[in-house]
């Protein structure tokens, strides 16, 4: 840290702070080598350098230009302070960090110093502390240049190239990985050599967060809570899950965390400052989850955002939708429940009348969901699911006169 | 145009079967189709469901599948189910979409009720990028007949030629009839 070159104008796509891809990487051959200072790199000539800049910003441009990016400028400016608050000075590369409209727990970074983390990611957060591991790691791949080193170790051994091939050719999830993130950044991912970056990353990381005041014990937090999770739900994250690696490196932290970084109970958590500012996030988080029918973590995310706004008829809706998409025994009438919650709190919020009707409607309460529909068009007559909320008003009308 | 009587075996399709990972085995649908391929259209091999196309996938396609409900989709978790009504079906298969990484931009244009030959169903316009930049719209029909969920789709480049062809389209859908399975 601090000590190293830059090479100015040189950037490439970097590896993610992703204990899946972390676990990916542990799962392949490691050939031993010690470890390229950046001040060597920086003697080596930069064109290669150059051009992995150059395609790293293409696939910036396709991120910024696809909706992909979450737009909340007050929160990118929030999460811009804590980079800045971590990166070590004097600095002489911007760090600059985005959200990713995305319900993986992932981030990841260029090096020219983009940062993009997932609302999946963010949303699984308690803390400040616990955003401040995650971007330390992120910081660190950018300033210790990880991804031309990992570029340069895998351009020189095509083995490394057909084991990558390999890998993704039998793993979906990674598929979906390297199109998302970008074949580089897959590529870069699946390599042996990133347990070397992903180490180094997590240990700067980890003193760039202690530097900064935080509590380094809340990196572990997010890992555990991450990998319960990814079981919990039963995703689809590649070679993640229980991959013995992944746990030594959790202990491995675990243990540099203990020796080096003895608590002192006066580290930063900014708890309060933090739920605030992701309040919003955790709700939109929560839709793309139900959309995805990840249920549990879905409630977890309303719970989260009612414990900061706890009168938010949004939030109460959006339960009421996990219940009634869920379709488990009983689930109807806990949806009733919060549904008549978020009308309570809003009485012209349309969504949860027309939830409501749909609910009497199939349960064949047709007088209840005819009164919940007109309130719904009422409410909102230019509902683009006007066509469907007139046809159950026909239905209802028809069963009446039946 | 000639007729042609599509129909799929999924109980001997084996690699259908081998992709619905998780969720138990698919059960077989009980119900297949028939549908007019119009002239000039070609049918590109595939065991799941009739691909229809008559340039390439790229610039124009039909596709028309038989489902078994219950059956895991690939980016959602939720499942379209019996007693669904056409709505919430058609919420899965946005959620389907919308959860593609694949998918960019994705907007849906239209989402209402349809008769589908006489059965209920909805109709979906949505149109949406791919990663390469281009930009494609589709027309989705769904509907569930007991234990099996028919879709159509048209989808094509969204510039030049989704209005091309979308005639053709609402031709086929016209020439499509459900048909027992065991009859086939």
């Amino acid at each position: 840290m601090g000590g190293y070159e830059r090479s100015g104008n040189n950037r490439w796509i970097t590896t993610s702070w992703n204990p899946y891809l972390a676990g990916l990487a542990l799962g392949c051959a490691t050939p031993s080598e010690p470890m390229a200072s950046p001040k060597s790199l920086a003697l080596q000539s930069r064109a290669d350098e150059q051009m992995l800049w150059q395609k790293a910003e293409e696939e910036q441009r396709a991120f910024e230009s696809n909706g992909l990016i979450y737009p909340d400028q007050a929160l990118e400016d929030y999460l811009n302070q804590i980079a800045v608050k971590l990166q070590p000075q004097p600095a002489d590369l911007k760090i600059r960090v985005k959200v990713i409209k995305n319900t993986r727990l992932n981030a990841f970074a260029y090096p020219n110093g983009m940062i993009y983390i997932h609302s999946g990611l963010l949303a699984r957060m308690d803390n400040e502390a616990q955003l401040a591991a995650v971007l330390g790691h992120e910081i660190t791949h950018c300033t210790h240049r990880h991804a031309l080193r990992a570029f340069r170790k895998f351009k020189d051994q095509p083995a490394l190239l057909r084991a990558v091939e390999h890998t993704l050719s039998k793993n979906r999830s990674l598929q979906d990985m390297a199109r998302f993130m970008g074949i580089s950044g897959a590529i870069t991912a699946v390599t042996g050599h990133i347990r070397e970056l992903e180490t180094e990353a997590d240990r700067v990381g980890i003193e760039l967060m202690f530097r900064a005041g935080y509590d380094p014990r809340e990196a572990l937090f997010i890992f555990d809570q991450m990998v319960g999770e990814i079981e919990q739900e039963e995703l689809e994250e590649p070679l993640f899950g229980n991959h013995p690696t992944v746990r030594q490196r959790v202990v491995h932290l675990k243990k540099l965390i203990d020796a080096q970084y003895p608590q002192k109970g006066s580290e930063t958590l900014n708890r309060e400052i933090f739920l605030a500012k992701l309040a919003r996030l955790f709700l939109d988080n929560v839709e793309l989850d139900i959309r995805q029918g990840k249920f549990q973590t879905a409630r977890s995310g309303v719970e989260k955002h009612l414990r900061i706004k706890p009168d938010d008829s949004r939030a109460y809706f959006l339960l009421g939708e996990i219940y009634r998409q869920r379709l488990q025994e009983g689930d109807m009438l806990k949806a009733l429940t919060y549904y008549d919650r978020a009308v309570s709190l809003d009485p012209n919020f349309a969504a949860p009348h027309k939830a409501i009707g749909l609910i009497h409607y199939k349960e064949g309460r047709r007088a209840l969901a005819r009164k919940f529909f007109e309130s719904c068009i009422q409410l909102a007559p230019d509902s683009p699911d006007k066509a469907y909320i007139q046809g159950y008003l026909k239905q209802c009308t028809l069963s009446e006169e039946g | 145009m000639k007729k042609v009587f599509w129909l799929i075996f999924l109980l001997g399709a084996a690699g259908f079967m081998a992709c619905a990972h998780t969720g138990g085995v698919p059960q077989p649908v009980s119900y297949d189709f028939t549908i007019d391929i119009p002239e000039g259209w070609r049918k590109i091999d595939n065991n799941r469901y009739l691909f229809l196309t008559k340039e390439s996938p790229f610039l124009q396609y039909v596709m028309v599948q038989n489902r078994p409900i219950g059956m895991m989709f690939r980016h959602t978790k939720k499942k379209i189910q019996k007693e669904m009504m056409p709505e919430e079906a058609a919420q899965i298969i946005i959620d389907e979409i919308a959860s593609d990484e694949n998918i960019l931009n994705f907007s849906v244009l239209v989402n209402g009720p349809a008769e589908i030959q006489g059965y209920d169903g909805f109709r979906i316009l949505f149109t949406y990028n791919d990663k390469e930049g281009s930009r494609f719209k589709t027309l989705y029909y769904g509907f569930i007949k007991e234990d099996t969920f028919f879709n159509l789709r048209y989808t094509a480049a969204e510039q030049n030629y989704f209005q091309q062809d979308i005639g053709t389209f609402h031709r086929m859908l016209n020439s499509f009839q459900v048909v027992s399975a065991e009859k086939t």
